[in-house]
């Protein structure tokens, strides 16, 4: 088992790659590294058939995509066909130029699907409950018990349904959902009375309200500082602005719940181990990650940037590039590790 | 030592004291047995040990209690988490967590215990009740025995000196929860914990108890030990009520200690009770070789068997055995092969809507059924989905066997747990089906509900309708079954009279039957006819 | 506490112009410089803010959440709605009919909308947690749905200002308000999926064009994916809502009696 923080890291540095290039070769070598850490986890986790819904996506993605960006954006020079101008606002040149900057979309879109997919392979429920921050330890307890009580409403619903049929109901009109809605309430509403009962007589305090205005205001300034540090970036004020702007207002909010969430007197009993292979994973990635973003910002990686407009050109590729496009592949060093 | 004084309770919104004076002394090391029917406030006392009431519940509260120096009324409940451990009545119901050691973890959590000394106390936790096999396990793939032990654990972990069980058994069968108290009892040993417990299964526990308390309908309460406060209970288990008849004292508590010899020399001409002669009236369901496999498991397996008009069959057998899986795949709801009559017709040849106006079900819990805004709406909506008229009916005619008729505008969901399984009943029988098929219907009902139920049994099998009875509650069975048949693993182990069923088969023997083996006799009316 | 009212107001509507800003933004961002380079990021960023609206919200309208029987309450009930989506297929009503919405409307209606939202929130949560969706298009989701319950507390106004609880108009309103709700949740969430979609951005918003053309883009791209779905589920809506709200509110009415008990002291 890799630490879930591993994890973490590892989806923050992949996608931080994905949103910085558009280089047709880049992304296929990352998809093709996905897709192998994807199958390599569903197979160990005994859960088949994963990669042909996901490359059926990506491939789904790709088309939609190249249809959709080609229909609506007419720029270009090499013209595929024309649709008649007379057409609401399709009409116009199909470029070559618009498909591939859609496939191109679809290939960045698929791999951002694909990447959560397998973080969502990757870690299991209780991972991620458990990485739910202490400040919201009310939400993570419902949370949990929501997530417990689950599979036995399906099962009750059930049970109820059989007995309503029996009962004469047909199930066939929308109506006939009242007999199965109404008792699934009933029953589960009294089970959450026992429920709460069950967590007060052991020993479940009363929350202390956290919403302090020293709490709320520092949280709120936060989100506006981030905030707008996307704003001015996305209208090219100078980056140095915007990064003190996102480091200032993330800072604010995790600092303030962290404060926040150490005020609860509860202890956890399961707490993750780091093992010395979690520790190199995740020291391997973060000296990726600063290592790319600060090639990316010395300009250094340029074959990262590709466009087809205004010519279509052939990408270029440079030797980090392929090796960025293919840290995907880190946790399968981390888990082969495990096995020895 | 718990004191308490003077205690009383109103529940918020409620018009009379639950709890009104109570006082006892129970001492360090001993085990209470709290009885009383429904609603006599057995788990409301329970709740005041430990603060759940009434902080948990709110309502108005006087009086004192003390649990070893700590006062729950004043501490609240967090505190006395620390001193007293609490088991709930359906541990299913209430786990939090979906894994064992989880569940364990919650009380030291939240006292705060550092996380290496929980890891220790989880371990010795999980030994005591001897499940360590199971600490990551899911704990709804374990059985409901091994469950009730989960709740005890995550009680005991917090090492209380008082645990207090409500009901513990009322979701096991009768195996699982002969297990189970004499589980409780070794703890208590083992532990020298001072133990109290709710319990309708008075027959079981009686030979192990220190005190008894007996909480009557008219508020008072009977504190003392079992000799002391046995005469002065009304409902006891049957080898109290046959020795309160013939004046035997001391009371016996086990058949074991039962005088036999110069009690059956001079009181009883011991005559072996005649088998019932086999019924005659026609047969209208019958089962041949129906066998169920689900996922390469037989569940069912060559099941044969004939209800006839009028006849109340009893079904027995451990849990898992297949018996609710018997009535669901008579009702077509699960595939199986095999041949099932109605009437005479083969059901292959019956649509669904046909066989389920023949054949009513009352499921395990009947609030399964309910959802309508009045006792008689419930009753319109089984006879418009059976497309039958109401306009000549009389509802409150119908609904008077059932002890309901003056609740017919009543919302069922604010009737007594008894009052909304009858209601429940009801709704699936105002069709007038002839065969009413019931699942475990006596759990969790006190006496008084279950003789309300026996007599509206007896009533339909005057009307000539056949019943099929689910049940774990050989006592209850033996009052009423005209035939008995007893499913162990998918398969008919015995089929035959209740006379050779409740005395043959060790695990189903009643109470009578132990203490006059090979006399047929199976119920205390057997001994005592004018009972 | 009047700061604290004060505050919470100010959050509400920090969460709520951030979550339109980013929404509408497609439409400003052609103005903006330097699509090329952010298109991809787009998405992201937008769900990065979205997620940061949520966790203030959320953290906010915890404050209501404090005790063990309103924890396990709101644990219940959304995990029932969670069930709900899965049931979708076994009890039958029109086509792209999605039965999540009524009961968050109703417990925002009645509750209020602290507890609406957080509802909405933890139904989608939670069904994402078990079907393994969570990605960053679950906080907008989330967010979204969370506002169907917090709106909710608008008829509970309505309906307290003109005394028109239980009477049929309460049913009515409560019914258009899931009808309305049922379409602006799908012209909500395609706004928050089509910069995914790659529709959204790129060539498609050039300097060029302006926001005007570009919302008549997504009118084309609305009606032509989501129309059809968004009226059968406002339809639905209306049908479960006129169905349920009678009999929901009755068991809502009766639970809540049971979990707000207070504790009286009583002399003698």
């Amino acid at each position: 088992m890799i630490h879930s923080l591993v994890w973490v890291f590892w989806l923050l540095m992949v996608m931080v790659f994905i949103l910085s290039t558009r280089n047709p070769i880049y992304l296929g070598t990352l998809l093709t590294s996905l897709f192998i850490l994807g199958h390599h986890l569903s197979h160990t986790k005994k859960i088949k058939n994963w990669m042909l819904p996901n490359l059926r996506f990506l491939l789904t993605m790709i088309f939609l995509s190249t249809v959709i960006n080609s229909l609506f954006s007419h720029v270009g020079q090499e013209v595929v066909f024309t649709v008649p101008q007379q057409w609401p606002l399709i009409g116009g040149k199909i470029t070559l130029e618009g498909l591939v900057y859609g496939a191109l979309n679809g290939l960045v879109i698929g791999a951002l699907y694909i990447l959560f997919n397998i973080i969502n392979l990757a870690l299991n429920v209780k991972q991620i409950t458990r990485m739910i921050p202490r400040a919201f330890h009310p939400i993570a307890m419902s949370i949990t018990i929501a997530l417990t009580f689950f599979p036995s409403i399906q099962k009750r619903a059930q049970e109820i349904k059989e007995a309503q049929m029996i009962r004469g109901n047909p199930m066939k009109k929308i109506s006939d959902w009242l007999p199965i809605f109404i008792p699934l309430l009933v029953t589960s509403l009294e089970n959450a009375f026992l429920l709460a009962e069950s967590m007060t007589a052991r020993g479940f305090h009363k929350q202390t309200d956290l919403r302090t205005p020293k709490n709320l205001i520092s949280l709120i300034l936060g989100g506006f500082a981030f905030f707008s540090g996307w704003v001015l970036q996305l209208y090219r004020y100078p980056r140095a602005i915007s990064l003190v702007l996102y480091a200032f207002g993330a800072g604010l909010i995790l600092l303030t719940l962290y404060i926040a969430g150490k005020s609860s007197q509860v202890t956890r009993y399961h707490q993750e181990r780091w093992k010395p292979a979690d520790m190199i994973m995740a020291f391997l990635i973060a000296l990726c990650l600063f290592g790319f973003i600060y090639l990316k910002w010395a300009h250094r990686l340029h074959s990262l940037n590709y466009s087809p407009y205004p010519h279509l050109i052939c990408p270029t590729i440079q030797v980090m590039g392929l090796f960025f496009s293919l840290l995907p592949l880190i946790p399968i060093l981390g888990r082969q590790h495990d096995k020895n | 030592m718990i004191k308490i004084k003077n205690l009383s309770y109103r529940y918020p919104l409620g018009t009379k004291n639950v709890l009104d004076h109570v006082s006892l002394e129970i001492q360090k090391g001993t085990l209470t047995l709290v009885t009383g029917a429904s609603g006599t406030g057995k788990s409301t006392l329970l709740r005041c040990i430990n603060g759940l009431v009434p902080h948990f519940s709110g309502g108005t509260i006087s009086g004192e209690i003390q649990v070893f120096g700590a006062d729950p009324i004043a501490a609240g409940v967090e505190a006395m988490a620390q001193t007293v451990g609490f088991v709930f009545q359906e541990p299913e119901a209430q786990f939090i967590f979906d894994t064992v050691e989880d569940e364990i973890a919650f009380s030291l959590e939240n006292a705060g215990i550092p996380r290496e000394e929980m890891e220790r106390r989880i371990q010795d936790a999980l030994q005591i009740v001897k499940l360590s096999h199971l600490r990551t396990k899911n704990i709804a793939e374990i059985s409901g025995g091994e469950q009730q032990k989960v709740a005890i654990a995550s009680a005991l972990v917090t090492q209380p000196m008082v645990l207090l069980l409500d009901e513990p058994t009322s979701q096991l069968d009768p195996i699982s929860a002969d297990e189970m108290l004499k589980f409780i009892l070794d703890l208590k040993i083992r532990l020298n914990l001072t133990v109290l417990i709710s319990e309708h299964r008075l027959e079981r526990l009686l030979p192990y108890v220190d005190f008894i308390l007996n909480m009557c309908a008219d508020r008072t309460v009977i504190f003392g030990t079992p000799q002391e406060v046995l005469p002065f209970m009304e409902q006891v288990p049957p080898i109290v009520e046959i020795a309160k008849h013939f004046g035997i004292s001391p009371l016996p508590l086990t058949p074991v200690d039962f005088p036999k010899e110069d009690f059956v020399q001079a009181r009883l001409n011991l005559k072996k009770k005649q088998l019932p002669t086999v019924s005659t009236q026609p047969i209208c369901l019958s089962i041949e070789g129906l066998s169920t496999r689900l996922n390469d498991h037989w569940i069912l397996k060559d099941i044969s068997l004939q209800m006839a008009r009028g006849e109340i069959l009893v079904l027995i057998g451990p849990n898992g055995g297949g018996k609710t899986t018997l009535l669901r795949s008579v009702l077509k709801m699960i595939p199986c092969s095999g041949r099932v009559e109605l009437n005479g017709i083969n059901a292959e040849n019956l649509r669904f809507s046909e066989i389920i106006q023949e054949i009513a079900y009352l499921p395990q819990n009947p609030n399964d059924l309910l959802f309508a805004a009045s006792v008689i709406d419930e009753l319109k909506i089984t006879l418009t989905n059976h497309k039958q008229g109401f306009e000549k009916l009389d509802f409150k005619d119908f609904l008077k066997p059932f002890g309901l008729d003056k609740l017919g505008d009543h919302y069922p969901r604010d009737l007594s747990v008894g009052e909304r399984q009858r209601t429940a009943l009801a709704a699936v029988t105002i069709h007038n089906p002839s065969i009413i098929f019931l699942d475990e219907p006596t759990r969790g009902m006190d006496y008084h509900a279950k003789k309300r139920l026996g007599t509206l049994f007896q009533q339909w099998r005057q009307q000539g309708k056949a019943i099929l009875l689910i049940t774990h509650d050989v006592e209850f069975a033996a009052i009423l079954a005209d035939r008995v048949i007893i499913l162990e693993e998918g398969q008919i182990i015995f089929s035959g009279a209740p006379q050779i069923a409740f005395t043959e088969f060790p695990a189903y023997q009643t109470q009578t039957a132990r203490i006059f083996p090979e006399t047929g006799w199976v119920t205390s009316g057997d001994v005592i006819p004018e009972i | 506490m009047k700061l604290n009212r004060l505050l919470r107001l100010g959050i509400d509507l920090l969460v709520v112009i951030l979550g339109m800003l980013s929404l509408a933004l497609p439409f400003i961002f052609s103005q903006a410089g330097d699509p090329n380079n952010q298109a991809a990021s787009f998405p992201i960023m937008i769900s990065l803010i979205i997620l940061i609206s949520l966790l203030i919200a959320i953290f906010e309208a915890q404050s209501s959440l404090l005790d063990s029987k309103i924890i396990a309450f709101l644990a219940v009930l959304a995990a029932i709605n969670a069930g709900l989506r899965f049931l979708e297929n076994a009890i039958p009503g029109p086509g792209g009919f999605s039965p999540i919405f009524f009961l968050i409307i109703l417990s925002g209606y009645y509750f209020g909308s602290r507890i609406g939202f957080l509802i909405g929130v933890l139904t989608l949560l939670i069904s994402a947690i078990i079907t393994g969706g969570i990605g960053p298009w679950l906080p907008g989701q989330m967010i979204t749905a969370g506002w169907v319950g917090q709106s909710a507390v608008l008829i509970t106004f309505l309906v307290n200002k003109f005394a028109w609880r239980g009477k049929p108009i309460e049913v009515i309103l409560l019914s258009a308000f899931g009808a309305f709700w049922g379409m602006l949740f799908g012209v909500i969430m395609n706004l928050w999926f089509w910069p995914f979609l790659g529709a959204g951005m790129g060539q498609t918003f050039t300097h060029a064009v302006g926001a005007s053309e570009n919302f008549q883009r997504y009118i084309a791209y609305y009606l032509a994916t989501s129309l059809f779905w968004d009226i059968s589920r406002a339809v639905g809506n209306i049908l479960i809502i006129s169905l349920m709200t009678k009999p929901v509110l009755k068991i809502f009415q009766r639970f809540k009696q049971r979990f707000s008990f207070q504790i009286q002291e009583e002399t003698g």
